[in-house]
């Protein structure tokens, strides 16, 4: 049997991608709303709100409550020296493999929601491919990015 | 070669020609619509710009030159601006050497020049300079032994593996070539547009008169026409495959087509990604298939992506041998694919024809009357659903992995080594795990560093992670250490 990557995310991620989710879902709602205000001035059928209701319910449900979860639980990834490997997805799991000499560079992001968990995402890009490592600690992607980027080094003797 | 050159004079031409061919059609259709005055000013307009266009490709032409100078390729030009380019010769990856109809005419050829960086266009272009210095040019740039002997295009040298198109292979190529199709859209649009020529009367008349017509006329006609398009499409491939010839020399592949254009194409070995064989789906019924190779950076030739043709038409048993004698480390053990497992054919059946099946079920409601014609569709679906469930296959061997899949109209094989993958995905979701079946992505570099990537969907799972393990380097070196210890 396969065997899974061995270390997750900060458990932080969870709030940050519920965060995320909230703007989202808020933005839903307004249209929602919208489309009540609507109904009211052009006398529609009641049956269009009620519609964007449960979508907007629906929406806020999966987003803020059910997804970040599961995605935080199936988020693993590990470094090996040959190769990064990394597992994530909610619905769809994917498992990818990057192998060091592939890797062309290693970039540390971090947007205003992170910043406030304290946390980074970590993209590594190969010339083909980008894979983006969410939500670790500050200090966890600085070093995860110093060591991909040391073991990334090795030379392509494989031909 | 020490000293500036100049490209030669004709370029004037080419950059006036360049033009021409840019505003052709605004020019045209001004002279169709506007009528009287109107009419004059255009022609007055398009002179004073033809004018400034005339001494701006004077001008260009005067102040660019180029030299190789100090192991460096220098090019310098601009009219107000001058700017220098030099390039290192050790940087260059490929020189090549192209003839259109009116450097043929002026005995010239256009020299253009790679690098590794790779993106649109090439990097310098050389528009026109005389054959002999483009040679020269060329031998100064790759200094290897062969370009003395290529004193003209036509002779190749005799003691590197070569192989010419036969003449009844090209007329092959040519009746199943499929630009049949593109040559009817064409044909149908020069007569919607001849509509307006034609005068009226006369067009209403003639409309009449094919009505008129018994059904066995139209129907000759349209075979004489489709005989017409059938030679078109021969035509097409001569000029554009006539006298194709690949050569392999040490560690390069060249490659010189074209019967009116002449074209010639270098494509170092070490840029190639994967290999691919296109069955189209005429060619497939009668054996015969067309070699690709997918080369990274740079732009070889514009138009046709980065997939080079290596040879247009070969017979599928003849593919191996080909291989080995150009790509030695290309060619598989083993042709035979494995196929796919039966319970992952619901899921090619269902994502081909699910659009129609919505489609079906809206007519139904809205306009029953119709629902013949969607049932075709969705049958068409459902057949094409089957195809690309039927044409999946994959091999994995130690060096590289084989992988069949349908794309459009044509079946594809693409074969890549292990070391030319940038990264590999494995994809399951909850239905497709509890039938044990798993959906790979391989990803290679493709055009503008957005990668190309080939799907094997709805694989047996337990295969999927066998080819998850063998392209792991970790495994492989764990392998590896316990063979030597």
């Amino acid at each position: 049997m396969k065997q899974f990557p061995k270390n997750m995310i900060a458990k932080n991620a969870i709030k940050a991608w519920k965060l995320t989710a909230m703007i989202y879902v808020l933005v839903l709602w307004l249209l929602t709303i919208g489309v009540f205000i609507l109904t009211y001035i052009f006398e529609w059928n009641f049956w269009y709100g009620g519609a964007a209701i449960m979508i907007s319910l629906l929406c806020t449900y999966l987003f803020i409550f059910l997804f970040p979860n599961i995605r935080w639980r199936r988020w693993r990834y590990e470094v090996f020296e040959q190769e990064v490997y990394i597992q994530h997805g909610v619905l769809i799991v994917s498992q990818t493999l990057v192998p060091m000499v592939r890797v062309q560079h290693v970039d540390t992001k971090q947007g205003p929601i992170l910043k406030r968990f304290n946390l980074a995402s970590v993209t590594i890009s190969t010339a083909a491919t980008t894979h983006e490592i969410p939500a670790l600690l500050e200090d966890d992607a600085t070093d995860l990015r110093d060591r991909i980027s040391t073991l990334a080094r090795v030379e392509d003797n494989d031909v | 070669m020490y000293k500036e050159k100049r490209l030669h004079p004709a370029t004037i031409f080419f950059n006036f020609l360049q033009f021409l061919k840019e505003f052709a059609l605004p020019i045209i259709l001004g002279l169709f619509t506007l009528r009287g005055q109107a009419l004059l000013y255009l022609i007055f307009i398009l002179g004073a710009i033809f004018l400034v266009i005339l001494s701006f490709s004077v001008a260009s032409w005067y102040r660019f030159t180029y030299r190789v100078e100090d192991e460096e390729l220098r090019i310098e030009h601009g009219i107000f601006i001058r700017k220098k380019r030099y390039i290192s010769i050790n940087r260059i990856q490929s020189i090549n050497l192209t003839q259109s109809v009116f450097h043929r005419i002026f005995k010239l050829v256009k020299v253009q020049v790679e690098t590794a960086g790779g993106g649109e266009g090439a990097e310098v272009s050389l528009k026109a300079v005389t054959l002999q210095d483009g040679e020269l040019l060329r031998a100064d740039i790759k200094a290897k032994p062969e370009s003395i002997e290529h004193s003209t295009t036509e002779d190749v040298p005799t003691d590197y593996p070569s192989d010419k198109i036969s003449v009844r292979r090209l007329f092959i190529a040519g009746t199943t070539s499929g630009s049949i199709g593109v040559l009817l859209a064409v044909f149908a649009f020069l007569i919607s547009q001849a509509e307006q020529l034609i005068p009226d009367d006369f067009f209403d008349q003639s409309v009449q008169w094919i009505i008129g017509l018994s059904l066995t006329l139209i129907i000759g006609l349209g075979i004489i026409l489709l005989i017409v398009l059938w030679l078109l499409g021969i035509a097409g491939t001569m000029i554009k495959y006539g006298n194709f010839t690949i050569t392999k020399y040490k560690n390069e592949l060249f490659i010189t087509r074209g019967l009116l254009e002449k074209k010639q194409i270098t494509i170092p070995l070490k840029r190639i990604q994967a290999v691919g064989i296109d069955e189209s789906i005429l060619r497939q019924p009668f054996g015969f298939a067309e070699v690709y190779v997918e080369v990274a950076g740079g732009s070889l030739e514009k138009g046709e992506d980065f997939s080079t043709v290596l040879f247009p038409i070969l017979k599928r048993e003849e593919i191996e041998a080909f291989l080995e004698k150009y790509l030695p480390t290309y060619k598989s053990p083993s042709e035979e694919l494995h196929t796919l497992p039966k319970r992952g054919m619901w899921y090619y059946l269902v994502r081909s024809s699910v659009l129609f099946l919505i489609i079906t079920s809206v007519i139904l409601y809205f306009l029953p009357q119709f629902i013949w014609i969607t049932v075709v569709l969705l049958l068409i679906g459902l057949l094409y659903g089957f195809l690309k469930y039927k044409d999946s296959g994959y091999n994995i061997n130690h060096k590289h992995v084989t992988v069949r899949y349908r794309r459009g109209l044509s079946r594809s094989t693409i074969r890549i080594f292990h070391n030319r993958l940038q990264a590999v995905e494995i994809k399951q979701h909850k239905v497709e795990r509890m039938q044990a079946l798993a959906s790979v992505k391989l990803s290679i570099i493709g055009l503008l560093g957005s990668g190309t990537h080939y799907h094997v969907k709805e694989m047996e799972g337990k295969e999927a992670e066998r080819l998850f393990d063998w392209y792991s380097y970790r495994k492989r070196d764990e392998a590896n250490s316990n063979i030597y210890s």
